[in-house]
């Protein structure tokens, strides 16, 4: 094997290594890929877990007045033999209660969900004329994971000694919401506990009775006075416009008190007479949020709370929003303040995502620092330093190509990473200690370095390309899992391979191209003190 | 390097060493697949995940008032208000709290009742607390449940903790499918009581109203008419006096929604003195209708109060009525409790049943011995989802296995060294299992075999058929190159090639030291630490044996 002229590539390895070996731009390019990983890291969108595409979604049919067993028999049985004609439904699940029919339906995982919502609507649609009589419009709500699940939650609160009343809270937290609902894609916001302002008419039983009333009377009452009516237009002899309009009777809570629901023995009836009316919150409503919270040693007693959710827009990123609400709130403070409101998070997964990611990213960087040491242990520093330069290299293709496909930083695709660290070293593993070997043999003296770059890296470039295949080949299969699981863990079959390959090409062409510039040949003495010498080359190991 | 070249010169050698190395790999492989059945090592589908909130599920029977739940919630809230790394605590009344993961599946989404609450328990961040949160809701869940459960008899508490992967309705579901309700209703609460006697599980729910009482006002059609009144009138009245009503909205200005004109019965009158049909008509007695000629007349005039069971909520799933029993499992694996439990159903319920299995997944049918009524049993939840997992990632498994097959017949042309190099690549299972036994030792809780294991597994075939063959190609080499006997070329070959070997299974061992310390990933550290170190040992003298031993090496090197 000491031909002095030129050695001809046979493998891919060897052509990628000659090509890049005193090509100019291989620095530019190296430095461009860490650029490029950087920046995707930077930008992509960062979440938690994983975005599990779930199709499927309810139908509800209220029924007034109907019993289980007859919504069973008119509604839901009707429904789910529709909903049964379409393609690609899993389960129907059926569950008629008094008044109101509910048809919850499961696509397949992996059903494309703008496909199956639009069946979903399209069926029930076409059988509306199956509906029995009396049975109202019938509701289709689809499931959107990322829309439905809110990312932030917040808790407000009267502080103790507030003046501000149950009502005023619910109105701030409704203008707050607003507010929030302006961020860039914030998408689904929702309020729960909280009172809404209302006039309570609490009629007395014993008093009706006693002025020979009914409840239907004061009803009747209520209605003919509580009107709303556009304006109307007139004109005056000169052609010009008068506008007029019929105001609204109830203004306040006293409108109300003093209306005269009917005349008993010549005198009016008052409503005040038979019912106190106040102005009050929602007593029916029997939906309360009440929380406790950490207040130096010990708890503040249990409080009612309104809490204010935030969902977001698929595929955004989780911490940026997170980070604008929270802002946001810090701005309002004073205001709360003086109010005296006060507000808690309770929910943070801008937060959560973040930790998780920045964990993760921490576990690659350590655990490269670990594979750098042990190969300065095994093969010198400049070697392990070749090495170590592949794996950010390795990983910035992939993230880049990973947020090409529109995938997010999440707990899955960096658990991918870690994955296939251990195995994305290995390529240049391979390719260096062949170098290293070479540079070692006793003919080594007499060859020209680019010679013997590219040769060691021809020479492993056939098992090595098979072998990554076939570890590519057992990443494959995954992607074929059914199920939650399957949707779940994605993110390998689809982050492994290309890993893998980014491996070979990065350690086929920066790793003879650093060896070039960083190793050299070892002087002849060198081989007393190297346990490398004993390798069993060919001469070394023959007897 | 040369000792090991000798040795394994050495082994080659001899006929007898030979077998003692395949001998001692097949005993290894028989050993260690032997920890699975005998329950050594147990396997579940995905491990805890600690994490910085939980919640607590409160089902008060069906016709509880929001008052009694409130009671329980503020029961829970009072324990918890006792622990130290909680920071604070809502409980949604009457509803769900907002959606997270689990209430996805969970239905909390559907919750408008009086008797259903959520509560949200937010921790301290997981890095400065000592107790993960599974093991907090291992330890609080019997306090919570012996003290909140009494408040209101026949209050369901369900522990919810934030699933580590896919979340499921539960961890044990068992659907029970016939055709009348009051059977399966019947069976179900058999069914839950038999998993109240199973070690492991807890939180057991039958998810289907509670039977409970309530009042009939039947119509007196012939009474209504003579007084002239309609029947619309009466429950119209009905309806305002005790619900009440939002009879006319009124827009403001300076509101953000409109403002309801709400009308009922005082507090004082609208109460009825107490749960019976007669203090029900005395307070109808005074709630008097306006006919059509103004006169007033009592409700109770019209209407018969009688008290009957109330209809329960009907449930189907794929269009056959059916109830849910659902349990959680306590830090256990939810397949063996499973099958526990099965075996107890199959003993105990046989006296009234005639119990066979069906199809997958140990699903039975019952056929009552009496009625001939048919029920069956379905297993759901986290069971489902862990054999249906297992079962694709085992084909999974299975596909790699031809696919690299394929791939070693296409490169080395031979049958016999693609299957030496895939025989060495199973192997590495020996040490998957028995990492994962050592690291239950180790471990303070149960180190399960997980989903994240057979990823590892599944990844690692690949690794140990790139040490294979690696290998197989510098012997080859050796013997086609430099005219070496296969004895010595092999022997070499191996020498030569472990310090590569070796080298990039330090790497995967360093690069999955740091999984393996995760809860969810480590599964899939440990097996590919332990695994790596099987696939080095098998290739570095097992396969060598084989390839000695295959004639097909002469062959690929006299071509």
């Amino acid at each position: 094997m000491q031909e002095s002229k030129k050695y001809q590539p046979k493998d891919v390895a060897g052509k990628l290594a000659r090509g890049f070996l005193h090509n100019p731009l291989t620095p530019v390019l190296g430095i461009f890929l860490l650029l490029i990983g950087y920046i995707s890291l930077e930008i992509m969108p960062r979440e938690e877990d994983p975005q599990i595409s779930v199709a499927g979604g309810t139908i509800i049919v209220p029924m007034p007045g109907a019993t289980p067993r007859e919504i069973e028999n008119i509604i839901v049985n009707p429904l789910e033999r529709k909903i049964k004609e379409i393609k690609g439904v899993e389960h129907i699940y059926g569950i008629a209660m008094r008044d109101v029919g509910i048809v919850n339906v499961m696509y397949y995982i992996g059903e494309d969900r703008e496909q199956a919502n639009l069946n979903l609507y399209d069926k029930v649609m076409q059988n509306m004329d199956l509906l029995p009589k009396g049975a109202m419009q019938p509701l289709i709500k689809p499931f959107d994971v990322d829309i439905d699940i809110p990312i932030v939650t917040i808790d407000f609160y009267r502080k103790p000694g507030s003046k501000i009343s149950e009502t005023d809270l619910f109105k701030l937290v409704r203008k707050i919401q607003h507010q929030l609902n302006r961020i860039e894609n914030v998408s689904k916001t929702e309020i729960k506990g909280g009172s809404k302002e209302q006039y309570n008419i609490e009629v007395d039983l014993g008093k009706l009775s006693g002025y020979h009333l009914s409840l239907g009377q004061i009803v009747q009452a209520i209605k003919a006075l509580a009107v709303n009516v556009p304006d109307v237009k007139g004109r005056t002899k000169d052609g010009k416009l008068v506008i007029f309009g019929v105001k609204n009777a109830i203004e306040s809570v006293r409108d109300v008190q003093n209306l005269i629901v009917a005349q008993y023995m010549g005198s009016p009836i008052y409503l005040k007479n038979v019912a106190t009316v106040t102005e009050g919150s929602d007593i029916q409503n029997f939906k309360r949020v009440i929380m406790t919270q950490k207040e130096g040693d010990g708890f503040s007693p249990v409080h009612d709370a309104v809490t204010l959710s935030l969902g977001k827009l698929a595929g955004s990123n989780a911490v940026v929003i997170a980070d604008e609400i929270k802002a946001h709130l810090k701005s309002l403070e004073p205001q709360l303040q003086k109010a005296g409101v006060g507000y808690i998070l309770t929910r943070d997964y801008g937060k959560r995502a973040n930790d998780a990611v920045n964990e993760l990213v921490d576990h690659i960087l350590i655990t490269i620092a670990i594979i750098a040491v042990m190969l300065i242990f095994f093969l010198g520093w400049k070697e392990s330093l070749i090495v170590t330069f592949t794996v950010p290299a390795i990983l910035a293709i992939t993230l880049f190509i990973a947020y090409l496909s529109g995938q997010t930083i999440n707990r899955i695709t960096l658990f991918a990473f870690l994955l296939s660290l251990g195995l994305l070293v290995d390529a240049a593993i391979i390719v260096i200690e062949n170098i290293h070997r070479h540079l070692h043999a006793h003919d080594a003296v007499d060859r020209d370095m680019d010679e013997i770059m590219v040769e060691a890296t021809d020479e492993i470039g056939a098992p090595t390309n098979i072998a990554t295949l076939a570890i590519i080949l057992t990443m494959v299969p995954m992607a074929f899992v059914g199920g939650m699981m399957g949707q779940f863990m994605k993110p390998i079959p689809e982050n492994v391979p290309v890993a893998l390959v980014a491996s070979l090409v990065v350690a086929y062409i920066f790793t003879p191209y650093l060896g070039r510039r960083l190793l050299k040949k070892p002087h002849l003495h060198h081989h007393h003190h190297h346990w490398q010498k004993d390798k069993p080359r060919v001469e070394g190991g023959e007897k | 390097m040369k000792r090991f070249e000798s040795f394994i010169y050495n082994i080659l050698g001899s006929k007898a060493k030979h077998w003692l190395v395949i001998g001692l790999t097949l005993a290894a492989l028989a050993g260690s697949i032997a920890m699975l059945p005998t329950k050594i090592v147990l396997a579940k589908m995905l491990p805890g995940k600690s994490a910085n909130s939980f919640s607590v599920y409160i089902h008060t029977p069906t016709d509880s008032s929001i008052e009694e739940t409130r009671r329980v919630g503020e029961c829970v809230m009072s324990i918890l208000q006792k622990e130290s790394e909680v920071t604070d605590v809502e409980a949604y009344l009457g509803q769900g709290a907002p959606l997270d993961y689990a209430g996805m599946v969970k239905g909390s989404g559907f919750k408008s009742s009086e008797n259903e609450a959520e509560i949200v328990v937010n921790l301290t961040d997981k890095h400065e607390r000592e107790e993960p949160s599974f093991m907090m809701v291992h330890r609080l869940r019997p306090t919570i449940k012996a003290n909140c459960e009494a408040v209101k008899p026949g209050t369901v508490i369900e522990m919810v903790e934030q699933p580590a992967g896919p979340p499921t309705l539960a961890a044990v579901v068992a659907e029970i499918y016939g055709d009348r309700y009051e059977s399966i209703y019947a069976l179900s609460q058999k069914i839950a009581k038999i998993f109240k006697k199973t070690d492991g599980l807890v939180d057991i729910n039958v998810m289907a109203d509670d039977p409970y009482k309530k009042f009939d006002l039947v119509p007196n059609s012939d009474k209504i008419a003579r007084s002239g009144l309609s029947v619309e009138q009466v429950n119209k009245i009905l309806y305002l006096a005790f619900e009440g009503m939002v009879v006319a909205p009124k827009n403001s200005q300076n509101y953000p929604d409109q403002i309801g004109l709400f009308v009922r019965l005082s507090d004082k009158t609208r109460r009825v003195a107490d749960h019976s049909a007669h203090a029900l008509e005395t307070k109808l007695a005074s709630l008097k209708l306006m006919n059509k000629k103004g006169m007033l007349v009592p409700i109770n005039e019209v209407v018969d109060v009688v008290e009957v069971d109330a209809a329960p909520t009907l449930m189907q799933k794929d269009l056959r009525r059916m109830i849910n029993v659902t349990a959680e499992t306590d830090l256990v694996s939810q397949v063996y409790p499973l099958l526990d439990a099965r075996e107890k159903i199959m003993n105990e319920l046989s006296k009234d049943y005639d119990i066979t299995t069906t199809d997958y997944l140990f699903n039975l049918r019952l056929v009552d011995k009496k009625t001939g009524e048919v029920f069956d049993l379905k297993w759901d939840g986290e069971m489902k989802v862990t054999l249906d997992t297992f079962r694709d990632l085992g084909a999974a498994f299975i596909a790699a296995l031809i696919l690299i097959f394929l791939l070693l017949v296409v490169y080395y042309k031979n049958f016999t060294i693609s299957g030496i190099v895939l025989a060495g690549s199973f192997l590495s299972i020996i040490g998957v299992i028995v990492g994962h036994w050592v690291a239950d030792i180790v471990t303070e809780h149960t180190f399960f075999l997980t989903a994240t294991s057979l990823i590892g597994f599944i990844a690692l075939m690949g690794i140990s058929s790139r040490n294979s063959l690696l290998l197989i190609d510098f012997a080859k080499s050796l013997m086609v190159e430099k005219g070496f006997d296969k004895q010595h070329a092999i022997a070499v070959a191996s020498a030569t090639r472990a310090k590569p070997i070796m080298l990039t299974a330090i790497a995967i061992i360093l690069g999955s030291a740091l999984l393996a310390s995760d809860p969810i990933f480590g599964g899939l550290g440990v097996a590919l630490i332990s695994g790596t170190v099987a696939a080095v040992v098998v290739s570095l003298i097992f396969i060598p044996v084989l390839m000695y031993r295959a004639k097909a090496m002469d062959k690929i090197a006299k071509e």
